[in-house]
Order: structure tokens, then C-alpha cells, then sequence
């Protein structure tokens, strides 16, 4: 019972390194090592999971700049079995919409496959939309914050879902699109001898004219994107400040501070 | 407190900085020590935050004239009770003195001994440059670390706190200000009295500024977890790695049972399935090439001497999240601990010592946790609670580990200090003719045993 198992990945700054100019609101990437996506780890360590018990092959995909393709060797090293880079200018600037129509071209250009297998969303982005919107790319369905996988089948998967206040039972007919939570699994770390494995391992990089037959070029990156980014506001930091008060002069200082930041 | 003495303190600091209230005051007269051995604080203390060294200057003088005890205080996560207040007193928080500033041409960072540790890494970093020690948890502070030379994990390559620190100013317990060393590499200028107060514990003067050593930005860091079913073949690694030329910034020994329920314990998974004992080997490199280089010769060195495949974290957050789990294994243990000891033996010696703890363990019927940093010989084995004893055995059992550390050529404490809670052993382990030294120079320097009296001095 083999699987074929798609795993989109984002290469993504140490978000919690990584600093940002409060001037432009842009992300000062020099800042900050690059990793893949932390959710996407668990979305790869599913993919794993299911091909060490049933037997598979694990594609990864990620769309960006060339240092994109260390984020692919570190999933090589975690188990997946190949890598495919979209970096091509063309896909440059890519909204959501974009960027998982250029995934699930990809996807549409490997042929078939059983499952896509994606994180809940990406620490830089935030949207939690790609996932979805590849699966009505690729008119598949698909079910999100899926905390277990209960069974799987050459037909259907059997998922459990965490909409916060309720868990959700769901089975989908394959190929399907999951996206999965944090608490689906531990992510493994790489042997040392897979991480040298995967560092001389070749990756595969696609222009976006190798996706031509598949779909429409014109539909990739900025040109394909109906949203942008108007204003990124950076929160300023805020100093807190703490001093002694008599107990006696605690109330009226208390009251005085509320007045002078207008809460009272 | 004399109600003169008391405005007197508020006239130096101000009235805002100086406060008797027993809420306030409980967060700032106990340490992280372990509450059996913990020594009691005393009731009557007067907390005083002074905002800088001329502040602190003129309280010592008043408590040097009155002959009142005062307590130096930093983030107060010492194991030994060096800053708790055991007698009435002042305690002196140093938290005010949080300033501090990085000479990048220099490579050093001149930090007020209030800064944080997490502080000094940050302002480091921002500046392209690198603090490689990490002595605990990250809320300590500057002058805390100096006072007790600190240790931690990262230790094997650029050392404790002592091999840090260039220069030190100092306020003496009679008020005077002492300005040692500078940004200085070399400096031979008669006694190096600055080493004097590392590692006083707050007995000799208060630490108000320290300047640091930095080291450039390690940009490429991995942490390597290599699992052993042979304890021997993991600590026999140890030296191999050492004589090879390669050395890591922190080789670190857990077994799986206590490592495994530690990461339980915080909601997090101790990576390695296969093994159950492991080396934890942290290296950095300035490229990329050369710390895949230098990994790959680690590798091979562990599976050449039994280990099982390691495995390696090179993300930031990997890596953290198994740092942290090694570094909570004292607080997983603390509740159930009676002590945590902190012998240390000439590195080649570890494995015979954690034997003869063993053999100590099994004498007892009970079970002794160990773990520690290895390639410093610096093991921690934590004395557990055991229902029905008195802390007499417990003081046997430490005593007979204390005496093994001893005859491998070891120590008591390696990093953790004597405070309040280790005298006795010191007296135990310690030539008479040094103990009347330390005395004399306790003396010399405290004429009238207000600084931290009741700590280190037997």
C-alpha cells in the first residue's frame, strides 16, 4: 500500500530572531538564519510516519530564492525522498493565491499523487490559506487542523481535526490536501549521516517555463496576485516601569496614574 | 533598624529604594538552593536598590561605621544560599546598576553588575559579537555570575566566568572603590586582585562593573546528540574528541530516564529514540564548511568508539529546545532533592567517579541521578527525598561523595560555590594553613564582617 505524499514547504527567518526595519516595514532577512517553516516539520514528519508504516515516496516542495533550497536538504535529511525548488523570477512577489497556484501546478506537473500534506501555516505569513487554496487548485478536498491521522487508506484518510472548541471527525476520498497542527506529532531530528546524505543530494530546481504545459505562466507571482502588502506596523516596544509605593499613598498614586493615561 | 541608620539610607538612595515591607522583601532573601539544605533567612531586612556605585559607596561606609551586615544580591539563582540574608541586615539588590555597553574594536562588553545574563547575549549579538558561556538560567546577573564564577555548559572551549572577566570595579566594605584590570589582555602589574573577588561570593567587596571578554559571532553552531548503549564508551569518547584538536563549546553527559521525564515534564520530546546514554557536543565555526567538517570528524570519532548513529540539530530552535532540556533537569529534580552536588575531578577521571557514586548509590539501596558537563569533569549528582531519613544520612552519603571527588584528584564544588550550605565540607577538604589564609584575607579585606558575613569562611 504505497503513498505518494506531497509536502509543500516554505523556507522561512528565525521569526523569533529575526528583526525587522521599522521604517519600510520590510524584514531585514540578513538578520536571521533561515529555517523550513516549523509547522511544515510536523507536516513532513506525517508524510514519514505514513510512508515508514505503509511504504511511499515523499516529494517536497518549495517556492523562493535560491538559500530556499537549504530548507530542501534539511527535509531531505528528515526523511523525504525528493526536492523540487521553484525559483524563478517570474514567481517573485506571489501572494497566496499565487504562490499555491504555482504549488499545485507543480504538483498537477509530478502527476499522480495520494496526499498533500501541508503545516497549518507559516510563522512569517501568518495566513493559514495556502493549504486550502491549493486543494481547490488541484479540486481536491481537504480537511485543516488536523491533529491526528486515525487511519489511511489506498481510498480514503480518516482525520481528526481541532477547530478549537470541538474535534472533528473527518474521512476524505484520496487524494485529498490535510493541514496539520503542532500537536500531530514530534518532528524527528536528522541523523548525522542523512543531513551529509542530504547535502550533496541533488535538488531539483523548476523554472516557471517548466510549468507551462500545466497551467498558466501569466498567473505566477506578482501578476497573478490580487492582494499586497500597503503597510506592514512594527508594535513598539514598550518600557515598563516599577517603584515602590507606601501602602498609605498606594490608592491615591494608583488613581493618579489611571487619570494621566486616561483610563479613569 | 536605628530610624537615623534608616533615613540616613533613604537621604543616599531614595526613599523609593529602600523598603522594609515583608511582601516586597520575601522576593529578595532566598535563592534557588534546595530547600532542605536552605538556610533560613532573618526577619529583620532592609531592602536597598541604589542606583549606582557612588550610592552603594556611601551605604557601605554608614553599614561599615554601624557595623551592619549587608547582602549583595543579584538574580538570586545560586545553589548554595550565598545570597540569602541569614542574619538582620541589608540586602542590596544590584538590579538598578543595569547598563551596559559593547567596545566592538575591542571585543569586550562593559556590563554593571546588574545586567542580565540574557543581556549580555542579546547587546552581544546585536553587535556582531558573542558571549560563548552560558552559566544557567538567563535572569542572572553580571555581578552574581563574577562573584560566584559561574560555570555552565559552555565551558570546554573559552571557559568560566574567571576567564572572561579583563577588569572589575569594586566597592570595598569600607566604601572605597577599587578599579582592577581594564580592557586589557595582558596585564602583569602586580597582584591580579580582581581574581580575588571572582569567586568571593560577595565576601570581599561588591562587584558594581565588570568588563567582559567577547568573541566574534559564531554564525554556523550545531549540537550533535550521540547515543550510547555503553556508558564507558561515552565517556571514553570524551578524551578522543579532545586529543583530535577538536574543541566543542560544551560536551555535556544525561542519561535516557532522567533526560526522557525532564522533557515530559515541559511538553517536549527527548529526540533520540535508540541509546540510552547520551553526549551532547555543541559546536560552532565561522562557515558552514568548516562546522560540517568539524562534525563529520566528531561523528566519526563517536561511531568509531561504540556509539550508536548520532544525530544533529542545526536550526536555532533545535537546538534550544534540547539545550533547555538538559538545563531543566535540575529544576525536574529540585522537588525531590535533598542537595545537588557539584563535584568535579580532572576530566579523564569522570567515569571512575560516577562509578563509585554508583557503588555509593547501591551501599544504599537508593538511586543517585547523574549528570553533568563532562569534558569539564563537572558531574551533578542530585541527593534524592527518601521517606524515614534524617538528614544525618543524607550528610553520609554526601560526605563519602565528597571524599571519592577528593581522592581522584577532585573538588567539592566546581562551579556552584560554597555559600552558606558547603562550609563545613570546605573545613572537611581544605588544609588548615588555607582556611587561616582565607580568613586573614577576609579580614584584611572586611575588617568588621559586614559583607556577606556567615558565607564561604568556615
Amino acid at each position: 500500500m504505497n503513498f505518494n505524499i506531497i509536502v509543500p514547504i516554505k523556507y522561512v527567518p528565525d521569526i523569533e530572531k529575526v528583526r525587522f526595519d521599522t521604517e519600510t516595514g520590510r524584514i531585514d532577512r540578513s538578520s536571521a538564519e533561515g529555517e523550513i517553516n516549523p509547522f511544515d516539520l510536523n507536516a513532513l514528519e506525517a508524510a514519514v510516519r505514513i510512508k515508514e508504516k505503509y511504504g511511499g515516496f515523499v516529494t517536497v516542495i518549495s517556492m523562493g530564492p535560491p538559500p530556499a533550497e537549504k530548507a530542501l536538504r534539511d527535509a531531505l535529511a528528515r526523511g523525504a525522498d525528493k526536492a523540487i525548488l521553484l525559483s524563478d523570477i517570474k514567481f517573485a512577489g506571489a501572494d497566496t493565491l499565487a504562490t499555491s497556484y504555482a504549488i499545485s501546478c507543480a504538483i498537477r506537473k509530478l502527476g499522480s499523487y495520494d496526499l498533500v500534506i501541508c503545516g497549518e501555516k507559516t510563522v512569517d505569513g501568518d495566513t493559514g490559506q495556502v493549504g486550502a487554496e491549493i486543494a481547490e487548485f488541484l479540486g481536491v478536498p481537504h480537511s485543516y487542523y488536523v491533529s491526528e491521522i486515525r487511519d489511511i487508506s489506498k481510498k480514503n484518510i480518516k482525520v481528526v481535526s481541532d477547530f478549537g472548541d470541538a474535534y472533528y471527525l473527518v474521512e476524505l476520498e484520496l487524494p485529498a490536501l490535510i493541514s496539520v497542527t503542532k500537536d500531530i506529532n514530534s518532528p524527528r531530528l536528522p541523523t548525522f549521516k542523512d543531513k551529509m546524505k542530504a547535502r550533496r543530494a541533488e535538488i531539483t530546481v523548476w523554472k516557471a517555463d517548466v510549468l507551462a504545459d500545466v497551467c498558466d505562466i501569466d498567473k505566477f507571482g506578482f501578476k497573478g496576485s490580487p492582494t499586497t502588502v500597503s503597510k506592514v506596523i512594527i508594535p513598539k516596544e514598550h518600557v515598563k516601569e516599577c517603584c515602590f509605593i507606601k501602602e498609605e499613598e498606594a490608592v491615591d498614586k494608583i488613581v493618579e496614574v489611571l487619570k494621566e493615561i486616561g483610563v479613569v | 533598624m536605628d530610624k537615623k541608620i534608616l533615613s540616613m539610607i533613604k537621604e543616599i538612595v531614595g526613599e523609593e529604594y529602600v523598603t522594609n515591607n515583608p511582601e516586597i522583601v520575601k522576593g529578595y532573601i532566598y535563592d534557588e538552593t534546595a530547600l532542605p539544605v536552605r538556610p533560613r533567612a532573618a526577619n529583620n531586612i532592609l531592602l536597598v536598590k541604589p542606583a549606582n556605585t557612588y550610592e552603594i559607596s556611601e551605604v557601605l561606609k554608614l553599614a561599615n561605621k554601624e557595623k551592619i551586615p549587608v547582602f549583595p544580591r543579584g538574580g538570586g539563582t545560586g545553589l548554595v544560599g550565598a545570597a540569602i540574608p541569614t542574619v538582620d541586615g541589608i540586602v542590596l539588590s544590584l538590579e538598578r546598576l543595569d547598563k551596559i555597553e559593547i567596545d566592538k574594536d575591542n571585543l569586550m562588553a562593559i556590563a554593571e553588575a546588574g545586567v542580565t545574563l540574557r543581556k549580555l547575549l542579546e547587546e552581544a549579538e546585536k553587535a556582531g559579537l558573542f558571549f560563548p558561556a552560558h552559566p544557567g538560567d538567563e535572569s542572572a546577573q553580571i555581578g552574581g555570575l563574577v562573584a560566584c564564577n559561574a560555570g555552565g555548559s559552555r565551558a570546554v572551549k573559552t571557559g568560566v566566568m574567571r576567564n572572561y572577566i579583563r577588569g572589575l570595579e569594586v566597592v570595598l566594605p569600607t566604601g572605597e572603590v577599587l578599579s582592577l584590570g581594564g580592557k586589557l589582555i595582558k596585564d602583569n602589574a602586580g597582584y591580579d586582585l580582581a581574581q580575588l573577588f571572582i569567586g568571593s561570593e560577595g565576601t570581599l567587596g561588591i562587584i558594581t562593573r565588570a568588563i567582559i571578554r567577547l568573541y566574534p559571532k559564531s554564525k554556523f553552531m550545531a549540537t550533535l546528540v550521540i547515543p550510547y548503549n555503553n556508558r564507558e564508551e561515552a565517556f571514553k569518547t570524551v578524551p578522543k574528541i579532545l586529543q583530535s584538536g577538536i574543541i566543542p563549546l560544551a560536551i555535556e553527559y544525561v542519561e535516557r530516564k532522567l533526560v526522557e521525564k525532564t522533557a515530559n515534564s515541559l511538553g517536549m520530546k527527548w529526540p533520540a529514540s535508540e541509546g540510552e546514554y547520551f553526549l551532547m557536543i555543541i559546536v560552532s565555526e565561522q562557515s558552514e564548511n568548516s562546522l560540517y567538517e568539524v562534525l563529520e570528524r566528531l561523528a566519526d570519532i563517536c561511531t568509531s568508539n561504540g556509539s550508536l548513529e548520532p544525530l544533529i540539530a542545526d536550526t536555532r530552535r533545535e537546538q534550544d529546545s534540547i539545550l533547555k532540556i538538559r538545563s531543566e533537569i535540575y529544576t525536574f529534580l529540585k522537588p525531590e532533592s535533598i542537595d545537588i552536588l557539584d563535584v568535579t575531578v580532572p576530566p579523564a577521571n569522570v567515569l571512575d567517579l560516577i562509578k563509585r557514586i554508583e557503588k555509593i548509590a547501591n551501599e544504599y539501596g537508593i538511586e543517585i541521578p547523574v549528570y553533568g558537563h563532562v569534558a569539564d569533569g563537572n558531574l551533578h549528582p542530585h541527593i534524592l527525598r527518601i521517606d524515614g531519613w534524617s538528614m544525618e544520612k543524607y550528610k553520609e552519603i554526601i560526605g563519602k561523595i565528597y571524599s571519592e571527588a577528593i581522592r581522584l584528584g577532585g573538588t567539592i564544588t566546581g562551579e556552584h560555590g560554597i555559600g552558606a550550605i558547603r562550609k563545613e565540607y570546605l573545613l572537611k577538604f581544605k588544609s588548615a594553613k588555607e582556611i587561616e589564609l582565607m580568613k586573614e584575607l577576609k579580614k584584611l579585606f572586611d575588617p568588621n564582617n559586614i559583607l556577606n558575613p556567615d558565607k564561604v569562611i568556615p
